[in-house]
């Protein structure tokens, strides 16, 4: 009779203490640390004119598959992991084009497409292994950009952990066992929150300005040249978008310009009679809005101080023909000396500089070139590019596949000295004469050091307009630059307008479990559970004998009675 | 799914000592409160000895086997023995049988173990989607232990509480105990020092449990003979 209370509280206590363990257990429980976790960078999400693109979803729980699945199989709640080395346009058409149900999509690009990786970097774009795949990489960035994709499509890198997995899931997939719920493989999970629409995405326009001489007190003004290059880019993966050629290599064209005659402005016996204004736009790829807003917010006269505008726009990565895009016919005055000065020191450099003339059409919205912006304002104006075409909307704006292994650092080099050297006939009337200012060896050479740490540094940061702050570190960066080699710079912020909505969530990382299935679980259970019964029965047999194994399932009851 | 895993693991982990204690009669003399008495003098045993290791030993910055600390951590593992011997002679217990007391002392002492050490890394883990083999492994060291336990155990009674005993048998009795008490050292030496993989280690460790039970079976039934 005494016994009974102290026990019943001897097994509360009991219980007391394992909730306790439980509870303390439940807090310290992190469920997050998967096998592998990987970087994965999602695709692009924005809508036009309020028409979805990209890839509407960020979360991501699936079963993964390769492309060797069987077909017929129903891939609705499956994420597929391709390889850009083995990818098939057609199957990427195909699927997207019928928008066939997919759980998930996971491009794995090599990793000479991440910024990150630095060996061969600036070597030669010859390479014969490349060119493929960077045609193919190009071709399925367009095609993403302009669908809508109702699943989660994100890309990553190639790396030891994840080619181990893929080479185990493609071993399952040639077995002919789909991974589902009940066959295990292996899991891939991105937590990612809901994508948010950017709220007024900010736009930021570099000014820096380079003030000539006055000869005489007198009120006339003095006429400018423009210099101006749209720093900012579009892709597929917003957060790998550092567009190294376009336009990577005009900003870096442009500081170093800007570093050559701010050595020859700071002497007064060497500075020009012409104001130097160095631009540095954003929005480029949406029809050069910031271009446009910046141009604007000028006022009257000193656009019309506006002597001529040279906009810089993918020359890194040119053989031996650059072109000047005009929309003012080639017969113009102005355009005549422009041309004339570029090619001129073209030929002496060993180049050709050819000529490129399209009008510009005012109801049309969109603005292929930076210099129609200047053009629709009635500021003379070109473009030097190393394209001889108008890209499209949204195209060559510097995408995956625009990375620092297709960029020459002397390519530039030699563009700086063809738009320098232009630039100081026109200023200091050399026209005609063949004089190096800026030659080798002497100290207005151009600098390839500096050529390439910026290339460098561009070409590790994503510039997504939408998707750099206000006072972005690299926005500032650039500023400070100009700082250094211009008497005033300042900042011109707006908000970027037009036919645009963007998503954040732009990377993540994603999750690779290996599970098991449910099959296994359940089989697992069927084995612990005759594992627990012949254990029971053999302590039973040896301890208490047979018969008395025999008589608990024959008699439950009379055990009962006697314990009670 | 992975609720189910856990499931698993934990039938596999406390299962066998659920299963022993309802098989044998140690559930019909109802000796549960000793069970638990011994868990308690586990759990304080466990602590004494975490409070020796940590004093005496060095934390280890390489995963390496240094002789030394490890004979060390043999010898602080022998608290263990002294826990178990507090259990088995100074407890004061009802009635019982010295051949129920060292079954359901070991039990008790084999399910603190299993508690403390596996339950956690078992519910932090096998809940997780990723899947692997640790914790079936993990569930069936619980087992080797088990079996280890209760025959220390029934060596220790051995030891300490039967007095007339066959003179010959000593020396086998106290050698076996010492290698029973040094199995997590053994281990710890298989896993670090010959880099052996847990696959390999939890068999040796199933081997060899099963092997010092029939060892301490025998021991106990040839010195059960004379005195019955």
């Amino acid at each position: 009779m005494v016994m009974a209370p102290r026990k019943h509280r001897e097994r509360e206590m009991l219980f007391d203490s394992v909730i306790a363990l439980v509870f303390i257990l439940v807090a310290c429980v992190d469920l997050c640390d998967g096998a592998t976790v990987v970087d994965v960078y999602r695709l692009i999400q924005y809508d036009m004119s309020g028409v979805p693109f990209g890839s509407r979803l960020a979360s991501l729980n699936h079963h993964a598959a390769s492309l060797h699945f069987s077909p017929h199989t129903d891939l609705s709640r499956t994420v597929l992991l391709i390889p850009l080395r083995e990818l098939n346009m057609s199957f990427v058409k195909e699927y997207i084009a019928e928008s066939k149900p997919l759980g998930g999509l996971i491009f794995l690009l090599p990793r000479m497409f991440s910024f990150e990786n630095k060996d061969g970097m600036g070597s030669n774009n010859q390479d014969e292994s490349k060119e493929p795949l960077r045609n193919v990489l190009a071709e399925l960035e367009q095609i993403l950009i302009h669908a809508n994709l109702p699943y989660p499509v994100y890309f990553a890198f190639e790396d030891d952990n994840i080619d181990a997995v893929l080479a185990d899931i493609k071993k399952n997939d040639v077995t002919g066992q789909p991974a589902t719920a009940t066959t295990g493989g292996y899991k891939f999970v991105v937590s990612a929150a809901e994508p948010r629409k950017v709220v007024s995405p900010p736009i930021t326009n570099i000014q820096g300005w380079l003030a000539g001489l006055k000869t005489d007190d007198d009120a006339h003004q003095l006429p400018t040249i423009a210099i101006v290059a749209s720093y900012d880019t579009f892709g597929a993966a917003p957060a790998l978008s550092v567009g190294s050629d376009s336009n990577g290599s005009g900003i870096v064209a442009l500081l170093e310009v800007a570093r050559l005659f701010s050595l020859l402005y700071s002497n007064p016996k060497t500075r020009g009679q012409y104001n130097l204004l160095f631009g540095l736009t954003s929005g480029g790829p949406y029809n050069y809005n910031g271009t446009r807003k910046w141009l604007w917010s000028f006022d009257q006269r000193m656009r019309e101080s506006i002597d001529y505008a040279i906009c810089l726009d993918s020359i890194g990565s040119w053989e031996n023909e650059l072109w000047i895009h005009v929309s003012k016919p080639p017969e113009n005055a102005f355009i005549k000396k422009i041309v004339e000065d570029f090619s001129s020191v073209a030929e002496e450099l060993g180049f050709k500089v050819n000529l490129k003339h399209k009008k510009i059409n005012i109801s049309n919205p969109r603005v292929a070139w930076e210099h129609e912006q200047f053009s629709r304002l009635r500021v003379t104006a070109a473009t030097l590019s190393e394209l001889s075409t108008a890209p499209e909307l949204l195209e060559k704006t510097g995408g995956l596949v625009d990375s620092r292994h297709f960029v020459n650092e002397a390519t530039i080099v030699r563009s700086v000295k063809l738009i320098a050297e232009s630039l100081a006939r026109h200023i200091y009337g050399h026209q005609g004469k063949n004089i190096q200012i800026f030659a080798d060896n002497t100290n207005l050479a151009v600098n390839p050091s500096y050529v390439r740490s910026w290339l460098d540094v561009l070409s590790q940061t994503p510039r997504v307009a939408p998707f750099l702050a206000k006072d972005d570190p690299f926005v500032m960066a650039l500023k400070k630059e100009l700082e250094d080699h211009t008497d005033e710079v300042n900042l011109h912020r707006d908000v970027l307008e037009g036919v645009f909505t963007f998503y954040d969530s732009t990377r993540a990382k994603l999750n690779i479990y290996q599970v098991a299935s449910v099959t296994f679980d359940l089989l697992l259970l069927l084995v612990l559970g005759s594992y627990l019964i012949v254990l029971f029965s053999f302590l039973v047999i040896t301890t208490r004998g047979l018969d008395d194994l025999i008589s608990l399932f024959r008699r439950p009851p009379s055990r009962k009675v006697k314990t009670a | 799914m992975t609720v189910f895993h856990f499931f698993n693991c934990a039938i596999l982990t406390f299962g066998p000592h659920a299963v022993y204690y309802s098989a044998t009669p140690l559930s019909e003399y109802d000796t549960l409160g000793t069970s638990i008495k011994a868990a308690v003098v586990y759990l304080a045993t466990a602590l004494v000895k975490l409070i020796c290791l940590a004093t005496f030993l060095k934390v280890s910055e390489s995963d390496s086997f240094d002789p030394y600390q490890e004979i060390l951590k043999a010898l602080i593992g022998f608290i263990d023995v002294a826990g178990l011997y507090f259990a088995l002679t100074q407890l004061t217990h009802r009635n019982i049988s010295q051949n129920h007391k060292f079954q359901a002392v070991g039990l008790g002492w084999a399910f603190a173990d299993s508690v403390l050490h596996r339950l956690a890394p078992l519910w932090v883990g096998a809940r997780g989607l990723e899947f692997t083999w640790d914790y079936i492994l993990q569930g069936l060291e619980a087992n080797a232990n088990l079996v280890l336990s209760i025959s220390l155990a029934a060596l220790g009674s051995l030891m300490w509480l039967r007095k007339n005993k066959p003179k010959t048998l000593i020396p086998i009795i106290y050698l076996s105990a010492v290698i029973v008490a040094t199995m997590p050292s053994i281990t710890s030496y298989l896993r670090r020092g010959l880099g052996w993989h847990f696959p390999k280690v939890v068999g040796f460790e199933l081997f060899t449990s099963l092997v010092m039970a029939f060892i301490s079976w025998q021991l106990f039934a040839a010195c059960q003979r004379p005195s019955v």
